[in-house]
């Protein structure tokens, strides 16, 4: 709406100032959009072109066909699985730890953000390897389980899904935290006031009132967990076995050990389309969110 | 908040849960840490001997640390210096223009950081492996801004979005030519910012995974590929120590920031409160 309104704004005299800016900002913004034309758009468009090439140089379906069966196919839907599962628990966690931050007193709620945020900018590689450490068979958290006296300790951690998806969920988690906590500060908390005035039990106020308002922004955090995850192999790669290959992974072999460039370009473009649709979703969602919010306040 | 006074049983489970879910956040990191120091890097945890020979080992003869981490100095300070320039560049145009297709240049950043980094890693292959740039430091520094330039962008945007244009406008009426106010107004205000939007790409770049190890090649490897390739094929201990490093040195990153966010804070403040001590005194003024 803001653009509309600065495009109308100027009056007629204005006119030749408005022309002026017009050109500063097309001047200005040459660099970006020229970078990523060149750098960003292109490169994509050129993968989307390699999928559909033959060896011969005609167009074919063939590379889909293939991505889409037999192993290759086992790697994408082992990738949707380890993708949902960090999704679940990033957004369990998530809605957790970011409801209980959001109920601190501003200090304890600074600490707490700072430990979501600080290893958020920690190489993920580093972080792995932190786990690597701890859920091996003489690692932390089997030492601590042994003391414990948990039946059937040590366990196998390592190298199976479920070092993978606790590998993996550590890494997407705190962009759900970042995302689940300003949702929940946006929430008017006088809503909540109003509906208890009403009589409304917690686990109603709970029900009826809080969730409704967070539900948009927890879908929108759960698909996003689910996206980035769809396109990650850096932990399960060094935590997870052959079982557990992604899509992304995939790709970087059938290029780096096979020289199967249009192989991989078909995966990329299949990764790519399962990207938009999420993306699609959580604008969906947003926009449906943003409606109902509308018609609650009107 | 008496409406969700919890029972003190339910706000201790809560507080204790939160507390797990935090630990297991930060455990991975301590863990790094500690047994970086410890004087088998294998063996059981907490260790039982300390040491400093990992990191002692990372400059020996023969080790391949020392020539990866100056490539990714010097990849992530190319990258920096090209997302500055596109950054500043875009978020002027961005703010303080009428820019058409602003909403069409809005989804050309952000592209980058919505799609998924292996297919733009993927892209940037194709196009620099027939130009027979592989390995080159700088095709990896060019991959590396398509990810840290829109950082900065939208890092920009909001400092500049953050400056009370009346300041620059006050500036004009005052006489100040367009390259004045560039200057002597606009850019020591947006310092704080543009430091913070070279720390970021900084480190979008010298993180960066997937784009390096498409480009790279064997001579070439930045950093996070060789600690992917030694967490992969050889077992060596110093790898605990770079790692160790590598959170040192995103702990302070992060607290650069956070220290010249707070120092320009207190900037715009005061030269507001200067026109506003104006704006007191013109009555009087008048009145003389």
């Amino acid at each position: 709406m803001a653009a509309t309104l600065t495009a109308n704004a100027p009056a007629r005299p204005r006119k030749l100032l408005a022309s002026r800016r017009t050109r500063v900002g097309i001047l200005y913004a040459l660099p970006v959009v020229v970078y990523l034309l060149v750098l960003f758009v292109y490169p994509i468009l050129s993968t989307l072109f390699l999928s559909l090439k033959s060896t011969d140089g005609s167009l074919t379906l063939h590379w889909y066909v293939e991505a889409l069966t037999g192993i290759n196919l086992s790697v994408l839907l082992t990738t949707v699985r380890i993708s949902a599962e960090t999704a679940l628990f990033s957004l369990v966690f998530g809605f957790v730890l970011a409801n209980a931050i959001s109920r601190l007193k501003p200090l304890w709620a600074g600490v707490a953000m700072l430990i979501v945020v600080v290893p958020h900018f920690i190489s993920a590689l580093v972080r792995t390897y932190g786990w690597i450490i701890l859920l091996g068979d003489k690692g932390l958290v089997n030492e601590a389980m042994a003391k414990l006296w948990v039946p059937g300790a040590p366990f196998q951690l390592l190298y199976n899904e479920i070092g993978v998806v606790i590998g993996t969920t550590s890494v997407m988690l705190p962009y759900t935290v970042l995302l689940l906590y300003g949702v929940m500060r946006g929430v008017d908390r006088r809503l909540l006031a109003a509906a208890a005035s009403m009589g409304a039990g917690r686990v109603t106020i709970f029900r009826r009132v809080y969730l409704p308002l967070v539900a948009p922004g927890l879908a929108s955090a759960g698909l996003l967990s689910f996206i980035l995850s769809l396109g990650y192999y850096i932990t399960p790669a060094l935590m997870g076995g052959p079982d557990q290959t992604m899509i992304a992974s995939l790709i970087n072999q059938q290029v780096m050990k096979q020289n199967q460039w249009n192989g991989a370009a078909a995966e990329g473009v299949i990764l790519l389309l399962l990207t938009f649709a999420g993306l699609l979703l959580v604008k969906l969602i947003t926009s449906l969110g943003a409606s109902r919010k509308k018609r609650s306040a009107s | 908040m008496m409406e969700l006074r919890r029972t003190l049983a339910g706000r201790i489970a809560l507080t204790a849960v939160a507390t797990v879910i935090l630990l297991f956040l930060a455990l991975p990191i301590v863990v790094i840490l500690v047994t970086s120091f410890s004087d088998n890097a294998f063996a059981a945890f907490p260790p039982d001997s300390w040491t400093l020979g990992w990191y002692k080992a990372l400059f020996a003869d023969g080790s391949k640390w020392p020539a990866a981490l100056s490539l990714s100095a010097l990849v992530a300070c190319l990258s920096t210096v090209f997302s500055l320039v596109i950054g500043v560049t875009a978020a002027t145009a961005l703010t303080r223009s009428e820019l058409p297709l602003r909403s069409a240049v809005y989804a050309l950043v952000l592209g980058p950081l919505l799609i998924p980094q292996i297919v733009t890693a993927l892209g940037l292959f194709l196009l620099f492996e027939p130009a027979s740039m592989l390995g080159s430091p700088l095709a990896i520094a060019l991959g590396h801004t398509v990810l840290a330039s829109p950082i900065a962008v939208l890092i920009l945007v909001a400092t500049l979005r953050g400056i009370d244009e009346r300041l620059e406008d006050a500036a004009a009426s005052m006489g100040a030519g367009r390259l004045t106010i560039a200057r002597r107004i606009t850019f020591p205000l947006a310092a704080p910012g543009m430091i913070a939007a070279a720390i970021f790409s900084f480190i979008t770049s010298f993180d960066e995974f997937y784009i390096s190890q498409f480009l790279s090649s064997v001579d070439t490897v930045t950093l996070p590929v060789q600690i992917y390739n030694s967490l992969t094929f050889d077992i060596d201990p110093s790898v605990t120590a770079i790692s160790a490093i590598l959170i040192a040195f995103a702990i302070l990153a992060l607290a650069l920031v956070a220290l010249v966010r707070w120092l320009g804070s207190g900037r715009q403040d005061s030269l507001l409160s200067v026109e506003n001590t104006a704006g007191i005194a013109a009555p009087g003024g008048e009145a003389v």
